[in-house]
């Protein structure tokens, strides 16, 4: 068989627009982790909320993409907050099982209630855009793909600007980086998560309600997404922004190659060979620099 | 003194196929016996030793799968079969244990899901080995010497049977040096390698013990439904054993006991609806977690040390 580079070129394309949506994620994780020193369990279900928020608000706003999307961001994003002030809020410094517990929990709660509203049913989401789409030479991307990838893109330009050239953003990172440090030079360690979470669940609910019009929407879609998202964290160095999203992309690329050219199986299990094997000789993650950081 | 009321206890619960007929209980007695096993058995990795695992799952569909194998697919019996499992899970605890413990205690809680996911992968998947969501159905029932463990009160000597040896060693265990060492690494690893004992190696062995200790609740679980596929894996089951070591209070073998028991009988209550009794089980883990993060044991042993602190009255 000849080489098909038209192929692979699509799978690429795919593949490209599924890692920024894996970084979504994963970016989320790693800036909760990076400030707050947990793990989120609970974060599939902000996916999977901004996804179903999406799937209706769409029709009550006419199939127009752009009030649907602001409406999972903002749905996820206070759902983020109660979750910041009604549980993480208490945890001390060092209750990192107990936030996993806590935040397993909710994610048990929210799944099986939305399971239980809304049957487990699988939705196809229809937006303005139908499966209009461009094409670059004879690759063909539909727009909500297109749009997907631009504005995760769009996202991660302002999260660089926000870690970086904001005093929010600092404080963050100042916070991840050195919490005693950044108590003595009066940084409020709540307010500071409470942005974090705040600003992580919003990504996600993007995250969702991108991924919406893409793939079918179900209560347990977020689970699965988190999982590889746990893996791409580790693999991406604890905590580590960028490193998060160098190892999102290319793990996008991967699944969609393996995916086109293997076993279907392997391309769900690649992302945890992956991982066990980064772990195996770096342990502290493929772009660890010394302690955890968040930008 | 609470050594004979645990044996009394027992043996009133061995008695359970002479006081009732009825299988539906007999088979909650079937499911309390493995299940608490189970939870024991993360309780002996979470609970004494300080390592959230999310491998038990993996380990418990493991040694389902490895009993049930050897069983159809060499001409193994059921214990070689039991045998196989609990080496299976030996050697992969071993595998696994080793990088993961090297990790901070962050990355191993995610290398144990992972390997949980991996499981579940190869059982959906792996059509050639598992038969994928076909399942291995007509599993045989066991045999000891001619007993044939084919009904349900029968199957429940086995199950308790298991249930009474596995605790009596993990008690002699949790009761032993080796115990206290684990609860030493777990409130201070730092202090603990200062005091000349290297971490990791009794990580690693509560760790394996844990697993071989799940995989041969997973076979003999496997061999009451007499079938097995990749449900077997569904994280429910994963829940369960972490809500009862939650309930009963990590860290504490009793309380994790009584838990089991506990929390085996009374989601059957909400069979009508899986959804409602997930939700009910997510309610009490969180519940559990916000109100006495000690659990049930620890609930207990505050209440009676507020008695005790007390002033008496005049």
């Amino acid at each position: 068989m000849a080489f098909d580079w038209l192929y692979l070129s699509q799978l690429t394309a795919n593949g490209l627009i599924l890692g920024l949506i894996y970084a979504l994620i994963a970016v989320g994780l790693a800036l909760i982790f990076g400030v707050l020193r947990i793990i989120n369990f609970a974060h599939g279900e902000f996916l999977m909320v901004g996804a179903f928020t999406m799937a209706f608000a769409l029709p009550a706003v006419g199939l127009l993409y752009w009030p649907a999307l602001a409406a999972a961001i903002a749905a996820a994003a206070l759902l983020g907050l109660v979750l910041y002030e009604g549980f993480l809020s208490s945890l001390r410094p060092g209750e990192f099982e107990r936030s996993i517990l806590i935040t397993l929990a909710l994610s048990i709660i929210v799944l099986h209630v939305v399971q239980y509203l809304f049957t487990a049913n699988p939705r196809l989401v229809d937006t303005a855009y139908g499966f209009a789409g461009v094409s670059i030479g004879s690759i063909r991307i539909t727009f909500t793909r297109l749009i997907a990838a631009g504005v995760a893109l769009l996202a991660f330009g302002l999260l660089y600007v926000l870690l970086s050239h904001t005093q929010l953003g600092r404080a963050m990172r100042a916070l991840a980086q050195n919490r005693d440090a950044a108590l003595m030079v009066g940084i409020r360690p709540r307010a500071v998560a409470r942005n974090a979470v705040v600003l992580a669940t919003a990504l996600c609910g993007l995250a969702g309600g991108a991924l919406a019009p893409l793939q079918l929407v179900t209560p347990i879609m977020g689970q699965s997404l988190l999982f590889k998202a746990f893996a791409l964290v580790i693999i991406g160095g604890l905590g580590n922004v960028p490193g998060t999203i160098v190892a999102s992309i290319g793990l996008g690329l991967m699944e969609s190659w393996i995916g086109g050219f293997f076993e279907i199986v392997w391309q769900d299990a690649s992302v945890f060979i992956a991982m066990i094997a980064v772990l195996l000789f770096k342990p502290r993650g493929l772009f660890a620099t010394g302690t955890a950081r968040v930008g | 003194m609470r050594g004979l009321v645990a044996i009394v206890l027992a043996l009133l619960l061995g008695a359970l196929p002479l006081i009732t007929t009825s299988h539906y209980i007999i088979g909650i007695g079937v499911s309390a016996c493995v299940f608490t096993v189970a939870a024991a058995a993360l309780n002996l990795v979470y609970g004494f030793t300080g390592l959230l695992s999310f491998a038990q799952l993996g380990f418990w569909g493991i040694g389902g799968y490895a009993a049930a194998l050897i069983v159809t697919t060499t001409s193994g019996n059921f214990w070689q079969g039991l045998g196989c499992a609990g080496a299976v899970n030996a050697v992969l605890a071993l595998a696994i244990g080793y990088p993961a413990l090297r990790t901070s205690r962050h990355a191993f809680v995610i290398v144990t899901l992972a390997f949980t996911l991996l499981a579940e992968l190869v059982a959906r998947d792996w059509v050639g080995l598992t038969r994928g969501p076909l399942g291995i159905p007509g599993l045989p029932a066991p045999v000891l010497f001619g007993f044939r463990f084919d009904s349900t009160p029968r199957f429940f000597w086995l199950g308790w049977g298991y249930a009474v040896l596995a605790l009596a060693l993990l008690y002699l265990l949790v009761t032993s040096r080796i115990g206290r060492t684990l609860v030493a690494i777990k409130e201070n690893e730092a202090l603990t390698s200062a005091q000349g004992i290297a971490p990791l190696p009794y990580k690693l062995a509560a760790f394996t013990f844990g697993a071989v200790l799940t995989g041969i609740c997973g076979g003999i679980y496997t061999f009451y439904l007499r079938i097995i596929d990749p449900s077997f894996l569904d994280f429910y089951y994963m829940q369960t054993f972490l809500i009862m070591v939650i309930v009963g209070g990590a860290g504490s073998f009793w309380g994790v006991i009584a838990a089991g028991v506990l929390m085996s009988a009374l989601p059957e209550l909400l069979r009508f609806s899986a959804d409602l009794r997930m939700i009910l089980y997510g309610v009490v883990l969180l519940v559990a977690m916000l109100a006495m993060p000690n659990g049930l044991a620890g609930w207990l042993h505050e209440r009676r040390l507020a008695r005790m602190r007390a002033v008496p009255p005049p």
